[in-house]
Formats: structure tokens, sequence, C-alpha cells
């Protein structure tokens, strides 16, 4: 009972949000959600400050008639003391306004990006495929930004220009009620003419919404197929479809500013009108001797005051005309609702470990196509079956049904006896793994991207609920499982340790060195490239073998030698700036002319000496040598070639040769610059040496104690295999397994192979011990023995344990599926076990032996 | 061995130089613009093998093409359980161009039997250079064609000369 009622609370919390989905709100709603102490407190503001802006206008009255009429000097002072302090009220309160208004409106606009961006995300799949990634961006980056100053402004500004305006007014009128109300007049007129004018600047304004939408469109289209552009050589094409939009969108904007400034001008124009009147109706009434001169400077300044307020009101009606314009076309686009709820409310999770039924299934797109068709299948929890036919033969439509993924049009598809497509979101994705075709991979780490399912099963608080989210153990496991553990170990090999952690397995990893060497040394010899003080180091860059050491003092690391004098004064003594400077000069021509025109990518850029972003300035360095011999070049150029001397790696920069007189050079200058350093640097350096850690080094190439020649895959699994043993035997693979988890796999994961990313995504899903798991061409990228491996992983520890769909495009794999469904045009033709299918001689047999 | 042993004393040449001329020299890429071949030879890489390593396994999806420098591979098939040789290549051999254009399985293994040397390059790194220079594609497949064109052409020949009647039944590849 008393559980129940927890839950309960639990359940009224959530509700505490509003039901009513964002793309449903008004915008005047945000107002009322608005923080109400800060707008109460804005209201107060306000009325302070209408009073201080009404207090000098009777001071300038008294002053002129008082003061300087009696020619009281002390009522003179005191009356401009008065003056003086409202003036200043009257600029700090406005400040204080404005910043209140900023405050609720920016709080506004956050809120409203926040509840969108958090609708959009859980919008049906189908919503997106018609929905460019531009138009969302565009969306809740530039369109709502209007809107939330709306917010701010819609409490201040109509209550302070409206007071203004009546306190004005009345002033006027008390002072001279005819001259006032006619003053007054000009006004009604202009809010009858303004709206008129504002109502085509809101047509345009709708108009440049959906046309930006449209350019937003067209800039993501070309981004995102920009292979074929290129492939094309598109470019007019594709420039004639932009341009037209953007000038469609000029004229829009310039018709748009045309009648926002039409409001302005006759706003000007009307408001100016007034003085006109009071000029020849007060001139005429003063020189008849009816009005006090006194009188008519304060009410024609006091007339001049009316200005400010109604400009902002008109300025105000602007902006909530362009706003509510804004909002109601975003809000329009969205206001779509998620196909299934996404958690249920008033009851636990369920439990779908059970039989899976499918009875009449049919899936229809919206334009009619009929991918699925009265679909019927039926297996029992743990039962494996293998979805196969011809790409567009519906097996894919039927596993993201299935899933939950697609809403299926009319039948049934019974989990465990209950209908998904009334279970919610979380029932789904606590009882189901998905890996599909092409996985996404996050930004972030290894450790990220394989816990995301479990945590996203946790609402994403990784603090909260670390006891719920799988150990170490269980993540080794499930990388050695999905083949994935070799490439992790890698990672963490391929780490450069900091000097502050890690203290005890850098003593391991020295160890492990002498280890390496009397166990491996010589069978790898043809792979590794060992430090040797008395050889040139072909895979190791110049800066590297000129100095054989790293040091603590940072002016000497290898980006920042070429402009440290000490050693550019080592190099003119050691006879090496001449050559060195030719080197560079040889490797800026040779890279320029292969990789001068080409893209920044990470292909081209990986074997170059020159990083892309640097490549500019090499091309200009180039133009100049044609014209230039060396010595004439300044010092800013000379350093650069120098620069790029310094990088230069025989193993992996192969456009340029390395001159064997140079390499006799540098080996000399080796031994130099140790007895140099020595003597003026003794604390700063240490020299490589089979007893000490080479910080700046990768874990692996200190274990090697020498650096790796080649990346060839058979050479790598060879050195794995021993380095893996070498590991086991101290106790560290784990750790460095810890350290592998922390690699950053880039943008979409684009540092990891395709075969990577898959096994990734298999190795999230296995994580999480779903009870059904729906495999879409899982292991499609993977090899041979990958595919294997998970193959024979499923057949054994999952077949029982959880039940599986899996579409499946090599049919060498399917022999030990409990069943096998054949699809054909959106209908299952054949079902059965392998065997007996085979033994048919009908569809299957004709897609595994190829048709006769 | 390393790479760098197998370069020309004169200090001018570079490795860059030398698989330049290289890859001009190779059917597949025969007509291709200079700078589409310098960023070839430029991305392709050299490795070593010792006698018995294995440069592909059948069935294995290898996404690179391999040209022999130095050494000797011998193709073998194991279907059926029991390893024949097809043929060996030898220096100036190249091997493997249509997994350059697009994922192939393996039908054969490639071991090599001597101390070999081999210059490849992916598929990957390829299809960017590729890229870079698009109005070249028709040209790969003319030499493709022709290529594919001659071998069904010698094979039909052969079989005829042979006592291997039979065999001419399986002729006609180029008719794909």
């Amino acid at each position: 009972m008393y559980s129940q009622d927890n839950s309960q609370s639990q359940g009224l919390l959530r509700m505490k949000k509003p039901n009513l989905p964002v793309s449903k709100r008004s915008l005047f709603s945000w107002v009322r959600t608005s923080s109400l102490k800060l707008q109460g407190l804005l209201v107060v503001v306000i009325a302070i400050t209408v009073f201080a802006r009404v207090v000098p206008l009777e001071m300038q009255k008294r002053i002129v008639n008082e003061a300087i009429f009696l020619r009281k000097i002390d009522l003179l002072l005191t009356y401009c003391g008065i003056y003086l302090v409202a003036v200043l009220a009257a600029s700090g309160l406005k400040f204080l306004i404005n910043t209140l208004e900023t405050i609720i409106g920016q709080r506004a606009l956050a809120d409203m990006r926040k509840d969108l961006y958090h609708h959009i995300l859980t919008l049906p799949l189908n919503f997106f495929r018609k929905t460019q990634p531009g138009l969302v961006v565009n969306a809740l980056v530039s369109e709502l930004s209007t809107s939330g100053n709306f917010v701010g402004m819609a409490v201040a500004a109509p209550v302070t220009n409206i007071l203004t305006l009546l306190a004005f007014a009345s002033y006027l009128i008390w002072l001279n009620p005819l001259l006032g109300i006619i003053s007054l007049s000009i006004y009604p007129i202009v809010v009858f003419i303004v709206p008129m004018v504002q109502r085509g600047a809101n047509k345009a304004n709708k108009k440049r919404v959906d046309t930006a939408r449209n350019m937003s469109d067209k800039i993501t289209e070309s981004v995102s197929g920009i292979h074929e552009v290129h492939s094309n050589a598109a470019y007019h094409i594709e420039n004639r479809k932009f341009d037209a939009i953007v000038n469609k969108l000029l004229k829009i904007r310039i018709v748009w500013s045309l009648y926002r400034f039409g409001v302005k001008v006759l706003n000007n124009f009307f408001v100016n009108l007034s003085p006109f009147l009071i000029f020849l109706l007060g001139g005429y009434l003063a020189m008849k001797g009816q009005l006090e001169l006194g009188a008519l400077v304060a009410f024609l300044s006091a007339q001049e005051k009316l200005y400010t307020p109604w400009k902002e009101l008109i300025e105000f009606y602007q902006v909530y005309e362009d706003a509510s314009v804004r909002y109601k076309r975003v809000m329009q686009y969205f206001d779509a609702l998620p196909e299934h709820a996404i958690e249920a409310e008033d009851r636990e999770t369920h439990d779908l470990a059970g039989p899976l039924n499918v009875k009449d299934l049919t899936f229809v797109t919206e334009s009619g196509i009929r991918l699925l068709d009265g679909i019927n299948l039926d297996l029992q929890a743990g039962e494996q079956l293998a979805l196969v036919g011809f790409s567009g033969s519906g097996k894919s439509t039927l596993a993201l049904c299935i899933g939950q993924l697609y809403k299926y049009n009319s039948g049934h598809v019974l989990l465990n006896n209950f209908e998904v497509s009334n279970l919610s979101k979380q029932d789904m994705v606590h009882n189901m793994g998905f890996v599909s075709q092409s996985p996404f991979i996050f930004t972030g780490t290894i450790e990220d991207n394989l816990m995301y399912s479990c945590l996203a099963q946790v609402n994403g608080d990784l603090q909260l609920d670390r006891e719920q989210l799988p150990s170490l153990d269980d993540i080794i496991e499930v990388l050695q499982q999905t083949g994935i553990f070799v490439d992790v170990l890698r990672f963490g090999l391929n780490a450069v340790l900091e000097k502050t952690q890690h203290q005890n397995l850098i003593e391991v990893l020295i160890r492990i060195r002498e280890n390496f060497q009397r166990d491996f040394g010589e069978a790898l010899a043809d792979y590794v490239e060992f430090f040797n003080e008395n050889k040139y180091l072909y895979h190791s860059n110049v800066a590297e073998n000129l100095t054989f050491g790293t040091s603590n003092n940072n002016t000497f690391e290898t980006e920042r030698l070429s402009e440290n004098t000490y050693f550019q004064n080592f190099l003119d003594e050691a006879d090496l700036k001449r050559p060195l400077l030719e080197l560079g000069s040889e490797l800026s021509r040779q890279t320029v002319d292969i990789l001068g025109n080409l893209p920044a990518d990470e292909v081209f850029f990986k074997q170059s000496p020159i990083m892309a972003d640097e490549l500019d300035d090499y091309k200009i360095l180039v133009e100049q040598l044609k014209n230039k011999k060396l010595h004439q070049l300044n010092a800013e150029e000379q350093e650069r070639l120098l620069h790029l001397a310094l990088r230069f790696t025989p193993g992996i920069h192969k456009m340029v040769g390395l001159p064997q007189i140079l390499e006799r050079l540098i080996l000399e200058g080796r031994s130099l610059f140790r007895e140099k350093v020595t003597i003026d640097f003794p604390d700063d350096f240490s020299f490589y040496q089979l007893t000490d850690y080479i910080y700046n080094e990768t874990i692996l190439n200190n274990i090697f104690f020498g650096k790796t020649k080649t990346e060839n895959p058979q050479a790598q699994e060879k050195i794995n295999q021993s380095i893996i043993q070498l590991l086991i035997e101290e106790d560290v693979l784990e750790t460095i397994v810890e350290i592998g988890l922390q690699f950053q796999v880039g943008s979409k994961g684009d540092r990891l192979s395709g075969g990577q990313r898959q096994k990734l995504a298999i190795a999230r899903s296995f994580l999480k011990k779903p009870n059904l798991l729906i495999m879409d061409e899982a292991t499609s990228a993977l090899d041979n023995s990958s595919q294997a491996r998970i193959q024979r992983l499923l057949e054994t520890r999952w077949k029982g344990h959880a039940t599986l769909i899996a579409v499946v495009h090599r049919l060498d794999i399917i022999k030990n599926f409990d069943k096998i469904a054949v699809l054909k045009a959106g209908k299952i033709v054949e079902l059965g076990g392998y065997e007996d299918l085979i033994a048919k001689k009908g569809m299957l047999y004709e897609l595994v032996h190829g048709k006769k | 061995m390393n790479s760098f042993t197998g370069k020309s004393d004169g200090g001018d040449t570079s490795e860059f130089q030398e698989d330049l001329n290289i890859f001009r020299e190779i059917y597949f890429f025969a007509g291709l613009p200079l700078d589409m071949l310098k960023l070839l030879a430029y991305l392709s890489t050299r490795d070593t093998y010792k006698p018995g390593d294995v440069l592909f396994e059948q069935g294995d999806e290898d996404d690179r093409a391999y040209f022999i420098i130095a050494g000797q591979a011998t193709l073998e098939d194991s279907t059926g359980g029991q390893t024949r040789p097809i043929r060996t290549y030898q220096q100036g051999d190249f091997i493997g161009g249509l997994a350059l254009l697009g994922r192939v399985r393996r039908l054969f293994a490639l071991k090599a039997t001597t101390d070999l040397v081999c210059l490849s390059i992916t598929r990957e790194k390829f299809t960017k250079a590729l890229e870079q220079f698009p109005e070249n594609m028709p040209k790969i497949i003319k030499a493709i064609i022709e290529r594919i064109s001659a071998w069904d052409d010698r094979f039909l020949k052969e079989s005829t000369s042979d006592h291997c009647e039979a065999c001419r039944n399986n002729a006609g590849v180029s008719l794909l």
C-alpha cells in the first residue's frame, strides 16, 4: 500500500508540467508562466518611473512662473534640485526596467527553446524524413528569439507607456483643457491607420519566414549532398536554385522593411502635426493674453514628451506582430504528436519477456504504398527468427514495426500479450535492444557510447544510478563478446599518459618494456624501430632525432623548437641550418604540389608534414621560393621552413627522401646537442633510456622503446598478440582497456572504422541485456571472423534468454536460427526451419543457391 | 626489411617518385592525369611480408589493391577443404583493382612465398582521391572492360589448345 502511494506521488510530480504540448501553447501563455514576482516588481518600478517623469514638467513650470518671475534664488535652487533628482531617478529606473525585461524575456526564451526541443525529439521518425535539420536549427536558434523579446516587454512596455501617456495627457488637460484635447485628437487617427499598414508587414513577414525556411532547407540539402555535387561538378545547377531563393527572399525582405518603415513614418508624421496645432492656437491665445507664457512653455514640452512613450508603444506593437507571426509559424510546423506515450504515468513499467505474436500486420506509407501486408508470425520467448528477402521486400520495415519505431496501421503486434502500439517508449526500452543498419555514434568517448542505452534507461543520471549501471567487468565482457576488445585495447595503448596520473602503471610498463625486449624483441624487429642512440630513426621526426630525449622545459617542445634561439644557435654551430632550410623548402614544394588544391580531409593530411590549416601559409611561401634564394627569405619565413623540416619523418612523409649527408649531420648533431645541453640545461632534459618512461610518447611506443613502422593489419595482429600476453602477465590489461574506453571517437564517430562503429553499437545493446533483441543487418560491415563470432554468441549465450529478430543480408549465417521468414513484396512467403525450407526447394532455396 | 633500404642511393629520387613511376605503368590507372596519379602515389603505402605471411584470406572482405615491388606471392584456393595453388604473382604484377571500386569478398587467398615488398592503396583513399578528380571514372571503367575482355579472349584460346574442352563452357565473363 505504502509503495503504491509513493509511486502515485511520483506520478503527480510528473503531472505538474502542463499537459498541453508546447506547439499548442499561445504566445501569451508564456507571459502568464513567466516569473510573477518579477512581473509584479516590474509594475511597481514602472509606477514610480511614471511619477518621476511627470515631476520635471511641473518643476519646469514653477521655475519659469515662480522662481524666475518672482526672482527668488532659493526657489530656483530648490526646484532645479528636485528636477535633477527626478531626472536621475527616471534614468536609473529605466535601466532597472530594461534589466527586468531582459531577465524575464530571456528566461521565457530559454524555456521555449527547451520545451520545443524536448517536444521535437519525441516526434515520430516519419516527421524527420520530411524535415531538414537546418529547419529545426533555424526555428530553435533564430525564429524564436523575437518571441522571447516580446514576453520580456509584454507587461512593461504597455503598462509604462500607457501610464506615461495617461499621466501626460491628464497633465495637459489640467494645464489647459482646450489645448489638451486638441493635441490629443491626433492619436485616434494613428490608432486607426497604423494597423492597416502593419497588416501588409505581417503578410510579408509570413512569406519571409517560409522563404527563409526554404533557404535553410536548400543549404542543408547541398551540404549533405556535396559528394554528388562535386562528382557531377553541378555547381551551376545548385547555385541557380539557391540564387533564385535568395532573390525571392530579397524582394520579400524589401517589401517587409518598407511596410515597417511605413508604420514609423506615418506615426512620425501624425505625431508631429500636433505641435503645429499648439503653436497656432497656443500662440494666438498667448498673444490675446489668455494664456501665460510659462504655461505655454510647459504645455509645449509636456506635449513633446508624449512622443517617446507613443513611439515605444508603436514599436512594442510591431514587436508583438512580428513575434506572433514567427511564433505561430514555428509552432504550426512542429504541431505534431508523438506516436507513443513516452512513459506511462499510472503504472510500473511492463515486463515484456514472453511470446511474440504478429497478427495480420499491415503497414501503409502516407503515400499509400503497402510495405507490409497481412503478416502473421508467432515466436516463443527466447526463440530466434531470421528475416530474409531481397531489398524492398519489407524485412526491415517489419523489424521496425515490432520495435515500435514505426506505427503500424492495422493488425497486431503482441509482446507478452501487450499490444506494442499501446505500450510506452519506457516499456519498450526497458525490454528491447535495437541495433540499426548504420548505427549512430555520438561525439564523446567509447565509454559514453557504450553506456548510452543503459544510461537512457535510468533517465541519463550518471550519479544517481551508478549502482544500476553495468560494472567495468560487465563492460569488458561485452567488449570481448563483440570483438571490439582489441580495438579498445589498441586505443588505450596509443594513449599518451599525463605525468601526474597512473604512477603505478608506469612502473609496470617499464618492466613490460624489459620483458618485451627479451621475449619479442627479435621476432618483431621488422615492425618496430627501436630507439638506438647510434642510429637514425626513420619513424621519428628530425627534432626527435636531434634531441633524442624529452624536456620538461616547454620551450624545447618539438612544435616550438624552430623559434627557440638556443636551438637555432645550436643548428648553426652543427652546420645544420642551411641543409634543414633546404629540406624544408623541398618538403613545402612537394607537399603543396600534391595537396595544394585538396580539401581539409583527414585522409589527405594524415601523411603530410603540413597540417590542413597551415596549407595556405605554405602555398604563399612556395610562391616566394620561386623568386628568392633561401638566404633572401626573412626571419619569419626561414622559421616556417625550419618548422617543417623539424617535423619531417621519412617513414611517414614519403614525398621527400632524406639525403644521406643530412642523415650523418643529424647524427653528429645529436651528440653535440647532448654535450651542450648537459652543460647549459643540466636539469631540463632526460634522454631516452631503457629505465625511464617517455612521457610524450604513447604507451605502446614506451613498451617498444621505439616506434611502430607499419599500419599493416597483419603486423598489427602480431604485435597485439605479444603485447596482450605481456599485459596479462603483469595484470594491467584491464587498466589499459579502461584508458582505451576514454578514447574520443570524434564527431559522429568518424575516428572509428565502419566495423568498429557496428561492433560498438552491438556491444551497446548487449550491455543492456534486453528481453527482445532486434538486429537490422547489424553485422553487415564486419569481417568474416567478427561476424562469425557474434553469430556464435547469439546461438549460445543469447538463445533462450532473449527473443531475437534479425534482418539478415548474408545467408551463410542463418542455418541455426529457429525460424526463417522469407519476405517478398511485404508478405511472408515462407516460414519455417532452415532444413525444412531448403528441402522444400522454394524461395529460400533460390535465394541461397541462386536462380538457375 | 626496412622500406627505405629499397630506395636508390642517389638521394634525389624519393620513395614518392618511385611510387609515382609505378602508378604510371599500371594498366588500371592508365590515362589518369598526373595530378591524380601523384595523389595516389602519395596516399599509397609500402609493406613488407615474410614468407608465409597472408595478404588476404579466402572469404575476407579485403579493401585494397596491391602492386608487387619485389618478391613473389601465391594465389590459393581452399574450396572444399583442400588447398590448391592457382598461380604465382611476382615483381610488376598488380592485384585486386576491383576492390577499389566496391566491396568484394576475396574468392582466393594470397600468400607471400618469399620476402615480399608491396605497394598498396585502400578503397577509402582511392575513393577520396577519385572524388577530387571525378571526371576520370570513365577512364578507369574503360581500362577494366578492356582487361576483362582480353582475359576472356585469352581464356577461350588457351582452353582450346589445352585438353580442357569442358572449361570452354565457363567462358563469357566479358558478356557480364
